[in-house]
């Protein structure tokens, strides 16, 4: 049974496409025949954070319109089997994204045997973020400790719940809430709002916390995403998120303040 | 297509009298008190203690009165629906110029004695026509008249089990509101009634919203940006309470919303 997933956040900059890109290879590292659509048309950033900005050749709105067909389009990723990507245009706008347009490609994508269909969304409540859940599933909501990107993500969250088509079938989208950028060292010195804090504020399932790491920038950099860095914290959170998702019961990591060493500690080990 | 048979609150004009100038002014009087609540409710006019001069009323007389009436009431902004325990000459003619008639349901006939009836409206102080609300009778000997103050809540409570998001507006029309969840910052709940929220209340929170001043607000965590019964409003920074984050109750003291510990 395939899965519609929208990776969605209303807040821009907060890390939908990062997340996107490392959830994807994360599930099909696991054996999962995943697809990873960029719904930011005009505004395209999935391939590059993907490093395949140079294999573009047909994207989703030339397989909407029918410029071509999707196996066209779609780009097989090099380095993890089983994952394609469908990139966004970059010349025209959301406006070109159609509902019955979507909804034939998420179909296709279904019947060529795609277990997960992950959909990056834009940022914003507006076309290209709510064509991105229409037909969602289930729903990754990314968010920073930070009170603007919490606000937002309560409202994608309403639109969620009301206006995408589970919600006209009666059926709910299943929630989780993803918080990115977290560094527990702020949030103990009360800086930076807590994970209870923003758990509390959108009662959302909690699917995981990627701390705040260098190492997210030379990903994107170098065009492969973070779930592959086997050094990176913020890679390894990654992959306890894919395997949350999947069933498994992983604890969290990487949310408590480190002891602050002393010298002689430091030293001496 | 269904066809159910339902219970409904209905607005009831009692007439003692079909002085038409009079009526109005007093059904105004009562309208201008909650307009919004009456505006285009349904009311049925019920003549069972109407006092007729029959010396001095024709039928036609008669039928121009009642005519004048159901200008005045739409004029007002009521909605007629019908009339009951008409006198029996104005049936037919009420009936073939379209008033619809409503099942009769009064013991007592209207009195046809005009010295008597004379005689106890100089006596009597209140000779005013009531408006009550009531059940539609089916049968029933007894009629009780409630005054209406705009306390109607004739449907049960709307109940939302998900938490009220930012952006998301929640209208109870006609009843009580219960959120079993938090709302949102940047979230609205409404209600004609009480607002009940299990859970903390963010946002604004506007109960009694057509006129209801006894409606209260309930919450466990107090944390709305704006409240307001009956019109009356708040901001939560401006008010002189410690109960932010508290459970807590609100409700209406003449002009003023007093925010106490919910018990």
């Amino acid at each position: 049974m395939s899965k519609v997933i929208v990776v969605t956040s209303g807040k821009g900059g907060v890390g939908k496409t990062t997340s996107s890109a490392a959830f994807a290879s994360g599930l099909a590292a696991k054996g999962h025949k995943t697809a990873v659509i960029d719904f930011d048309v005009g505004l395209r950033n999935l391939d590059l954070i993907m490093g395949v900005e140079r294999r573009v050749v047909y994207d989703f709105v030339n397989v909407i319109n029918g410029e071509s067909t999707l196996k066209q389009a779609l780009i097989k990723d090099k380095r993890v089997e089983n994952l394609f990507i469908l990139p966004a245009s970059q010349t025209r706008d959301k406006e070109a994204l159609t509902k019955e347009g979507v909804e034939s490609v998420i179909n296709e994508l279904k019947e060529d045997g795609f277990d997960f269909i992950v959909c990056d969304s834009p940022a914003g409540i507006e076309k290209g973020a709510f064509m991105a859940l229409y037909f969602a599933d289930e729903a990754i909501i990314v968010t920073n400790p930070e009170v603007s990107s919490v606000r937002d993500s309560d409202r994608i969250l309403g639109i969620l719940q009301s206006r995408s088509k589970a919600a006209k079938e009666g059926r709910t989208v299943k929630e989780h809430l993803l918080i990115t950028r977290y560094s527990p060292d702020r949030v103990e010195d009360g800086d930076m709002l807590s994970m209870d804090d923003i758990v509390e504020i959108l009662s959302v399932p909690l699917i995981g916390v990627i701390p705040e790491s260098d190492t997210v920038l030379q990903a994107s950099n170098s065009g492969n995403p973070v779930i592959l860095d086997n050094e990176s914290p913020a890679g390894k959170a990654y992959i306890d998120v894919v395997g949350r998702f999947l069933g498994e019961d992983i604890p969290l990591r990487f949310t408590k303040a480190e002891e602050k060493k002393g010298f002689f500690k430091k030293l001496f080990g | 297509m269904i066809l159910k048979g339902e219970m409904s609150m209905l607005n009831v004009l009692h007439l003692q009298t079909i002085d038409v100038d009079k009526i109005y002014t007093e059904l105004k009087m009562k309208r201008d008190v909650s307009p919004q609540f009456f505006m285009r409710i349904p009311i049925i006019i019920d003549c069972a203690g109407l006092v007729l001069d029959d010396t001095k009323n024709t039928i036609s007389d008669l039928f121009g009165l009642f005519s004048s009436l159901k200008k005045a009431i739409h004029e007002l902004g009521f909605t007629l629906i019908g009339i009951r325990n008409q006198p029996e000459s104005m049936k037919k003619l009420l009936l073939n110029s379209g008033w619809t008639i409503m099942p009769n349901n009064a013991k007592v006939k209207p009195s046809k004695s005009v010295n008597k009836a004379n005689q106890e409206q100089k006596n009597s102080k209140e000779k005013q026509n009531v408006i009550s609300t009531e059940p539609p009778t089916k049968g029933e000997p007894e009629q009780k008249t409630i005054e209406s103050t705009g306390k109607i809540i004739n449907k049960p409570s709307l109940m939302i089990d998900r938490p009220v998001r930012s952006g998301q507006q929640i209208y109870a029309a006609g009843s009580d509101l219960t959120v079993l969840s938090a709302t949102s910052a940047g979230s609205e709940v409404m209600a004609d009634g009480s607002i009940h929220v299990y859970g903390a209340l963010r946002g604004r929170v506007l109960a009694g919203v057509k006129g209801n001043e006894s409606a209260r607000i309930f919450c466990q965590s107090l944390q709305a940006e704006l409240i307001v019964i009956a019109g009356r409003y708040q901001l939560l920074d401006e008010s002189d309470t410690n109960l932010i984050g508290k459970p807590a109750m609100i409700h209406l003291n003449g002009e003023k919303l007093i925010i106490e510990p919910l018990a």
